[in-house]
């Protein structure tokens, strides 16, 4: 129940964020990835900055609750292309577009509609997926500090420092037309 | 002239989007984030539209549902009642209390960029909404995460794939914009 009561009170405040800080506006994404309006892009900067130094600051003293996804190197890319034309073409992502339903934009309501249609597929797509394309340059969890053999801070807090300072150096509309 | 100033005054209503900067915004999904960690685990969304889409079949046809073996693992003894879902059942309540506190509400069916190239018909939006929906989330599935689970959590824990995930997710969708509104906008 508590953890219910978490649950709602974390996804509360990240849905309020996104909706305050803009990242569900449909012209918002579309101009960053046309690279018009770099507002989001120093956004995710930022919070890639802060992420990376504040979770592994909690791992240095054992606190962070990590889990890190599996790298299938095929199969990353493949998926990472589709997401990106889906992202371009809503202008939502999975989560920005339920923000976006309660904003009472329609486009977002049939976005939503048209990922669980995706997501239903994919489930059952899946044996076939895994067989074929996740078996492709399989390396398990595999992390950059893991790989290397030292603590993840290490690399952590260089990279969140540049994150930031690359988040406050980037213009925020972009050069190209 | 008259559609200019319409353009306009539409233009005004999504401008007003940010009440946060991209700092501001920035930290505080950070911090959230490093709360997530700390006490429960990384942010994630898109795995929760496969455990929405389990239960809901489960009800309907539990037969079918179970022959899934992704379903079945998935969504865990086909409830909702979990962490988990819960997080993402609170995104779009926080952003109804946010839009509700700042008055930002807005039924347009087709937004500004998307009009300037392809005109104001609602159906193609629409269709097009869907499709583009079906991608990101069978993309998410495929890649074992989406923005908030490889870009955000994936990334802050240095993890190759979310760094590949991210990039693979950043040059695609550049490349659709690109040839999507190529011929949009020439406000600059």
């Amino acid at each position: 129940m508590l953890m219910l009561a978490l649950g709602l009170a974390l996804g509360g405040a990240f849905g309020a964020l996104l909706q305050l800080s803009g990242t569900s506006s449909h012209t918002k994404i579309v101009n960053a990835l046309r690279l018009k309006d770099l507002t989001i892009m120093k956004l995710i900067l930022m919070v890639i900055g802060v992420g990376l130094m504040g979770v592994h600051l909690l791992d240095l003293f054992g606190l962070a609750n990590m889990k890190v996804k599996e790298l299938y190197l095929l199969g990353i890319v493949i998926a990472g292309v589709i997401f990106g034309v889906g992202f371009a073409l809503t202008g939502y992502c999975p989560g920005t577009a339920l923000a976006a339903c309660a904003e009472g934009k329609p486009d977002a309501w049939v976005t939503v509609t048209g990922g669980l249609c995706g997501a239903l597929v994919f489930a059952f797509l899946f044996p076939e997926v895994e067989e074929h394309l996740l078996a492709v340059g399989r390396y398990g969890p595999v992390t950059i500090p893991g790989l290397v053999g030292i603590h993840g801070i290490w690399l952590a807090a260089p990279l969140g420092i540049v994150c930031v300072w690359l988040a406050t150096r980037l213009p925020m509309s972009g050069g190209a037309r | 002239m008259k559609i200019d100033t319409l353009h306009r005054h539409e233009a005004g209503h999504e401008d007003k989007n940010p009440v946060l900067s991209w700092w501001a915004g920035g930290i505080g999904i950070g911090l959230v984030l490093i709360v997530a960690v700390g006490l429960v685990q990384p942010i994630g969304v898109s795995t929760q539209y496969v455990v929405l889409d389990g239960v809901l079949l489960h009800n309907v046809l539990p037969d079918v549902a179970s022959r899934s073996s992704y379903l079945v693992k998935t969504a865990q003894g086909w409830t909702l009642a979990t962490y988990e879902f819960f997080f993402v059942l609170g995104i779009p309540l926080g952003a109804l209390v946010a839009a509700m506190a700042t008055a930002r509400f807005t039924t347009r069916i087709v937004p500004i960029e998307w009009r300037r190239r392809f005109g104001s018909n609602p159906g193609s939006r629409l269709v097009w909404s869907f499709v583009g929906g079906f991608l990101l989330l069978f993309g998410a599935r495929f890649g074992g995460g989406c923005t908030s689970g490889h870009m955000i959590s994936g990334i802050s824990q240095l993890a190759i794939s979310s760094f590949i995930f991210s990039a693979a997710l950043f040059i695609s969708g550049i490349i659709t914009a690109r040839v999507l509104y190529r011929d949009g906008g020439s406000r600059c």
